[in-house]
């Protein structure tokens, strides 16, 4: 049987109205995981052993298990502990976000680290207070650090996302799958998906490999 | 404040420090009047960086104390963790590290002006003069907007130089300033220093540059294992050591450089 990619003109708007779900979604849970991520970062450097202790669990529990299974668990489990049904959206951006928010604490919880100690010296011979260190000095240093990994989570998000077509949220992967199984035409169908995909993301990682030279020369003192 | 010149700027007795078991500092005492640049020279180990630390208050102490200008500044507690010290007096002193530690993220500008507004809430349009003045009289008058990544060695150390400056310290503190630098940008480091040197400004310095510790010093200390094994004017320490351990540290150090 020949290839026949000429079928998928006519879901060219299907094919776009998941695409745009999957950017609306993933746009979401970033701006909500790397909020989540970036208080629970400093949770887990804090002196303070019970939030060191709960921020750890959370970030371990959401690392070490599939996001499938935690999709899965917020869209049928969380249902039942609240006595509210949740929409098939909520449940995704929920699971996402509390998986990226895990992802993004660990970057910025590494690139805290990676403040030698010497600017904290420099801060104590300049007088510096404590609040002035953190927002003026240690956290700016930290973020810029943080950035390029943080694109690439961003990037790893986007292509997890099509996970949440598993739970029915009509999404891209969720619409090719439709087209797919109505047209018969699985290889044609999920290659231009993938395309898709690709199209998006492979910008994105060049940009973070441009980024990441951009700050590294500039922090390189 | 110092009514005398003949009153110490410093008092320093019996400090000590240890790192764990390692005894770093073996009951230091040293007084050092206003005007004094202070050279301390020693092999590496020997105490020289850590007492200069300790001077800035980074570093808990083990035991002793610190006055500076007259004010109790630095005393040890019953553990190291305990140590008090002044904040207020640790301001009025300034320190230039080894590895420039400037902030990379900010401009060689708000990098000096950073301290001073957030320190003493000076305003920004004033700061920003001062330290533009300030870069002038470095010869980084063309600088002010440039990132430490774009400065060579010697460029980043005066920027730290005058970065310390912009607090108005009344006594300036530099670890081995000139160590991490190429050989061919060491002089123009050391002739900032020399510059605040004719100044009058009181300074404590740690260097491995004889020639430089020569030049600029009222007074060396050679330090060694924790203790000061010997303390004079440069001719003495540098040029007729009167202990076994200087004159051998002497010798060999200026037979390297020979």
């Amino acid at each position: 049987m020949a290839l026949d990619f000429s079928v998928l003109l006519r879901f060219q708007d299907a094919l776009l109205k998941g695409l745009l779900t999957t950017l609306e979604l993933t746009l979401i849970c970033i701006v909500l995981g790397c909020a989540i991520g970036f208080f629970v970062g400093l949770a887990r450097t804090s002196d303070n052993r019970i939030l060191r202790g709960v921020s750890g669990f959370y970030v371990e529990f959401f690392r070490g298990t599939p996001v499938l299974i935690q999709l899965f668990w917020i869209f049928f489990c969380l249902p039942l502990l609240l006595g509210t049904e949740l929409s098939n959206f909520t449940s995704a951006v929920i699971a996402l976000t509390l998986y990226m928010g895990a992802i993004t604490s660990e970057t910025f919880r590494a690139s805290l680290r990676s403040i030698g100690r010497e600017q904290y010296d420099a801060c104590v011979a300049l007088g510096l207070p404590r609040w002035t260190q953190t927002t003026s000095v240690v956290l700016p240093q930290a973020v810029l650090r943080a950035i390029p990994t943080l694109l690439s989570n961003c990037i790893s998000l986007f292509k997890e996302s099509a996970l949440v077509s598993a739970v029915g949220m009509a999404d891209l992967m969720f619409v090719g799958s439709n087209i797919s199984n109505n047209t018969a035409r699985p290889v044609e169908v999920l290659t231009v998906v993938a395309l898709i995909y690709f199209v998006i993301a492979f910008p994105l990682t060049r940009a973070v490999t441009f980024i990441e030279q951009r700050i590294l020369t500039k922090l390189a003192v | 404040m110092i009514d005398r010149a003949t009153d110490p700027l410093v008092s320093v007795s019996g400090l000590q420090k240890a790192y764990g078991a390692l005894q770093v500092l073996q009951g230091i005492d040293l007084t050092m009047k206003p005007g004094e640049r202070l050279v301390v020279i020693g092999p590496s180990g020997g105490g020289k960086s850590t007492l200069l630390r300790v001077m800035m208050g980074l570093e808990n102490i083990n035991g002793g104390s610190i006055t500076f200008a007259g004010k109790p500044y630095i005393h040890a507690g019953a553990k190291p963790a305990k140590t008090a010290i002044d904040f207020q007096v640790r301001r009025s002193i300034g320190m230039v590290f080894q590895h420039y530690t400037l902030f990379p993220h900010l401009n060689v500008l708000q990098n000096l002006i950073l301290a001073p507004c957030k320190v003493r809430g000076e305003k920004k349009s004033a700061a920003t003069e001062r330290a533009n003045a300030l870069l002038t009289r470095f010869g980084l008058g063309q600088k002010a907007t440039a990132f430490p990544s774009q400065l060579s060695g010697g460029q980043k150390q005066r920027v730290a130089i005058a970065r310390a400056l912009m607090l108005d310290p009344k006594l300036m503190l530099f670890d081995e300033v000139t160590s991490a630098l190429d050989p061919e940008l060491v002089g123009e480091v050391e002739q900032v220093i020399l510059q605040l040197a004719r100044q009058d400004m009181p300074m404590m310095i740690v260097t491995h540059d004889m020639w430089f510790a020569k030049n600029i010093a009222s007074r060396v200390l050679f330090c060694a294992g924790g203790v000061i094994v010997e303390d004079g004017p440069p001719e003495q320490v540098l040029g007729a050591p009167k202990e076994e351990r200087t004159k051998d540290f002497i010798d060999r150090v200026f037979h390297i450089r020979q």
